[in-house]
């Protein structure tokens, strides 16, 4: 009896040995890497004969988690927080309709609202930056100016420049969104409603007692890899507003855009190393608290 | 008859906004579209109209004959295909495993799964490299399959996890109770039940491979070994000498193969769960 | 089960042998030389036809590299993946030297051959008193205008003359000039033209601290009567559409600017008239760096590609298919070069064109810089307190490099 269950362990251990073999090398070993490097004094001046030093880069880095940093951080995670819940708000709402029955073009509607996924993340970006926000030439500014409207810097001041780039981030976001919960939303047992509307159910009534549970599970790994995402999110503020050449004059920080303008820029590679390892170990906390693992590995 | 109407009236506002919300959304993508149809040099325009004024497809010509996008095209189909065939081999095993076997450090390898996510991949690329060098993957397409397939397996495997976990097992049960065994209990039973989960995860992997860029220009050198992506990007950085209608029409041009496929897998994103077949 | 694990096993056997499926490079051959290279195709082409012919026996493979210099710092002392030699920009010596990647030229090449160098190009590649490049061509920024609107009687000679012209032409969707205004590359010539400078030769940012402030109050002035967009494509624009009169741009506008049918017209650099001195901008010299291990193994046939760039005829050649300036006086000496209006132009302002500076400390420069510029220009913050901020942080970062 033991033997059988060793070598039902041993069978599981050898079917998720290739997932787990590859998750170790490509994701793990960099981790542990990085973490190593931290230690050193890899920089320019010594790039290939790097020594360890000890703490040393953690001590200087220190130094960089001043005021700038925690508003940095601050920033983050109402970012995050915005993004997140307008992100599963408007998801939720479009699948639920794009779920209504006798809808014919479903198919075209849905593919249409893919095309934001479908194209590289800096293209889009760089469409959205000259072509829409562009104070110039982008056409918001255009069409500002035809209904007879100031023209706005949208990309300057620290507000319209959060906004600017929550919108652009959620046009990329959404539709992968859009799709796990349309995914999880069809896959809900349709006698679950029926029985539900001969009770007498409302649509909120069934939202919330057949679709929201229903889904939970199914949705929960793709919401929690998003939120991450959303908090490590880099290339969105940094290329409206921040790429070298096309600075736009907003202070809009996250925690990565901060990191790497004080310090990944340094070419330090011991400094940046550790201050990706506090990052690292700061989100761990921040997913501690919010007791994200829990609900995917229920 | 007037309940039939107003459902009538209902379907009706429904298609109108999903085709205002439709055009809402693609906007950016019109503008790109309306360049790329365009004669002149400029992705900027101080009189913007949707219907290009000087009317062309030459730039379409010249992104499929005259740059290198058809080898770019077959270097991304490759790795897409690999990358995808490998996920799935390596990650519904996995999924599997977690989800229906009970195993000591089970618990503990979900949780730092989940923990994965947290690392700031920025730096990175130093450690990919010490990693494909001693296997002489650099300049490689397996180093990128490699790569990709590592990094997509978090995803892949927990995603899948999560749907199999709302497969009840009393179906299996009774499978097995038929006689069928292991084997023919996940083949016929649970992957066509997990099927959208499955195509969900096969398509987040293709796009991720399609549009990945940064190991893409790293790791690969000369311009016949691009992929769409990176070749794309290369179009981009050297923006001082760069076209931007033919760089618009590249961007339409990689998108296309992707949204065709989207179209294609959707009859197979609706779940073979049948109403009545299981009482949870 | 089994057979599901031995489909596994066959799926792990069958990896190793797709990554076979192509080999590396042929690196190893010594008549064989890989270069990196992030240039436009007709400068590639021209190189490649000339070597061809100058040098039958050596097989020179150009291979483009878009994040070149991010792929040296990982592959740089790795001959089974690194390039043996690169084409790049003079600005990152400093970076790679210290890294410890690459030979000095004068270890094979006597210095003394290198005679007919523009001196400033030879200062350019010169990091720590050794010459890391052979220098091919340069490009600095010249002052451009549109002959429909600005006359060449109107051209400004003083930036006072420039400041009346701009607020006589700017306007109703027009502007007289403009310029990347808050881009380090692009101001750097004004904080010159005050006799300031971005970062000293020893690593000391702003040397001149009141140099660079009154530049930034100056260029205030001209800023006020600038687009508030300040990147390239803006810029490139609105000079290409008719609807700023002049601007300052590098060589590599002036393709666009004659498909775009500009009667264009180019001129020296306006001078300061608080200083006298006129715009000095940032020359960038491109030219072929020898990885140490290349120098090393392949001696020989580098040495022979080397001379064989330092022949005028590559110059020549360069400047006719790019409008390159080459960086080999002697090349002057041809009509074909010295006929070419765009050329002179660079020839000329590479008399005051200041070489970036190619010290691993610049590399935090730029967004020092381009930050200072943005909190006055966009953000019109107090200069005094934006440049003690970009100072602060300056100090910071170079601290950090260490």
């Amino acid at each position: 009896m033991k033997d059988k269950l060793r070598k039902g362990w041993l069978h599981s251990y050898l079917w998720s040995g290739p997932s787990l073999l590859l998750i170790t090398l490509v994701v793990v070993f960099p981790i542990f890497y990085t973490l190593y490097i931290s230690l050193t004094n890899m920089n320019v001046y010594h790039w290939f004969d790097f020594t360890i030093v000890g703490l040393e880069n953690y001590i200087r880095a220190l130094f960089v988690f001043d005021s700038g940093f925690l508003s940095a951080l601050l920033v983050t995670v109402l970012w995050t927080v915005v993004n997140m819940v307008l992100q599963l708000i408007i998801a939720f709402v479009l699948a639920s309709l794009l779920n209504v029955q006798k809808l014919r073009l479903r198919k075209l509607y849905k593919t249409l609202l893919m095309f934001p996924w479908a194209m590289p993340g800096y293209v889009s970006i760089l469409l959205w930056k000259t072509g829409m926000f562009n104070t110039q030439f982008g056409l918001l500014n255009q069409w500002m100016e035809k209904l007879g409207m100031e023209t706005m810097r949208w990309l300057s001041s620290d507000v319209s420049a959060f906004i600017c780039c929550t919108v652009v981030n959620l046009w990329l976001a959404l539709p992968f969104m859009i799709m796990i919960m349309d995914g999880a939303m069809q896959s809900i047992d349709k006698s679950y409603y029926e029985s539900a509307l001969l009770d007498g159910a409302g649509w909120l009534q069934r939202t919330r007692y057949i679709t929201i549970p229903a889904i939970r599970p199914i949705i929960a790994p793709a919401v929690i890899i998003t939120i991450f995402t959303t908090f490590k999110q880099f290339d969105v503020i940094y290329l409206l507003t921040q790429q070298a050449g096309a600075k736009t004059g907003a202070h809009v920080h996250t925690i990565l855009t901060y990191a790497y303008e004080n310090a990944f820029i340094t070419n330090n590679y011991g400094y940046s190393s550790a201050i990706s390892i506090i990052i690292f170990v700061l989100l761990i906390v921040f997913s501690a608290r919010y007791q994200l693992q829990e609900e995917g590995t229920r | 008859m007037s309940r039939k109407c107003k459902e009538h009236i209902r379907l009706t506002a429904l298609n109108v906004f999903f085709v205002v919300l439709c055009f809402v959304t693609l906007i950016p993508i019109l503008y790109a579209l309306s360049v790329s149809l365009n004669g002149q040099n400029t992705l900027l325009s101080s009189d913007f109209s949707f219907i290009p004024k000087d009317f062309t497809l030459a730039n379409y010509h010249r992104v499929l004959f005259g740059e290198d996008i058809l080898t770019w095209l077959g270097n991304s189909v490759y790795l897409a295909v690999v990358t995808v065939a490998l996920s799935l081999c390596v990650a519904i095993p996995a999924a599997y495993c977690f989800s229906r076997r009970r195993f000591p450090g089970r618990r503990p390898i979900l949780k730092c799964l989940v923990l994965l996510n947290s690392f700031p991949a920025v730096l990175s690329m130093f450690a990919v490299y010490r990693l494909l060098r001693p296997m002489g993957l650099i300049n490689h397409r397996a180093g990128l399959i490699l790569i990709y397939t590592g990094t997509m397996a978090v995803f892949s495997l927990w995603n899948i996890k999560g749907y199999f976990d709302t497969v009840p097992v009393e179906i299996e049960e009774a499978a097995r109770m038929d006689g069928a065994s292991s084997l023919q209990v996940v083949t016929r039973i649970v992957l066509p039940l997990a099927k959208p989960s499955i195509v969900v995860t096969a398509l987040m992997v293709l796009i991720y491979v399609w549009n990945e860029y940064i190991y893409a220009t790293t790791f690969m050198t000369g311009e016949k070994n691009y992929t769409l992506a990176a070749g794309l990007y290369a179009l981009q950085a050297t923006e001082m000498s760069g076209s931007w209608p033919v760089f618009a029409a590249a961007s339409i041009t990689v998108s296309i193969p992707v949204l065709i496929i989207f179209f294609l897998c959707q009859k197979h994103m609706t779940s073979g769960l049948t109403a009545g077949g299981v009482k949870g | 089960m089994k057979r599901f694990l031995a489909l596994f096993l066959a799926l792990l056997m069958v990896f190793p042998l797709v990554a076979c499926g192509k080999s590396g490079g042929s690196n190893s051959d010594p008549n064989t030389l890989v270069v990196w290279h992030d240039k436009e195709d007709a400068v590639i082409e021209a190189l490649q036809t000339y070597l061809e012919k100058a040098l039958p026996d050596v097989k020179v493979q150009f291979e483009k590299k878009t994040s070149l210099t991010d792929s040296l710092k990982l592959v740089g002392n790795d001959p089974s993946s690194a390039p043996d030699l690169f084409i790049f920009a003079h600005d990152k010596i400093g970076v790679f030297a210290e890294m410890g990647i690459l030979t000095p030229i004068t270890d094979l090449i006597p210095q003394g051959e290198l005679a007919n160098y523009l001196p400033m190009t030879l200062d350019a590649a010169t990091y720590k008193g050794s010459l890391y490049q052979l220098p091919l061509y340069f490009e600095t920024l010249l002052f451009m205008y549109n002959r429909r609107y600005m006359q060449d009687n109107e051209v400004p000679a003083t930036t006072d003359d420039l400041l009346e012209y701009m607020k006589a032409n700017t306007g109703r969707g027009r502007y007289g000039f403009v310029e990347q205004h808050s881009t380090a590359y692009y101001s750097a010539a004004w904080i010159h033209g005050f006799n300031g400078s971005i970062i000293d030769s020893d690593g000391t940012p702003f040397p001149d601290q009141k140099a660079v402030k009154d530049a930034l109050a100056y260029h205030l002035n001209f800023v006020d009567l600038m687009p508030g967009e300040t990147e390239y494509s803006t810029v490139n624009t609105l000079f290409l559409e008719g609807k700023a009169d002049a601007t300052i741009g590098g060589p590599w506008m002036v393709p666009s600017a004659r498909d775009a049918n500009v009667d264009l017209g180019i001129a020296p650099m306006p001078t300061v008239n608080a200083t006298g001195e006129a715009l000095a901008p940032y020359s960038g010299v491109q030219g072929i760096h020898v990885l140490t291990f290349a120098a090393q193994n392949k001696a020989e046939s580098v040495q022979k590609l080397l001379r064989a760039m330092m022949d005028p005829e590559v110059g020549i050649a360069l400047a006719q298919a790019s409008g390159c300036a080459p960086a080999n006086s002697v090349c002057y000496d041809d009509s074909r070069v010295c006929d070419d209006e765009l050329v002179q132009a660079m020839r000329s302002t590479a008399e005051i064109a200041i070489p970036m500076p190619n010290i691993p400390e610049m590399d935090v420069m730029w967004t020092v810089v381009g930050n200072l510029l943005t909190d006055v220009n966009m953000s019109k913050a107090n200069i005094d307190e934006a440049f003690d901020a970009a100072l602060a942080q300056a100090n910071s970062l170079i601290e950090a490099m260490h």
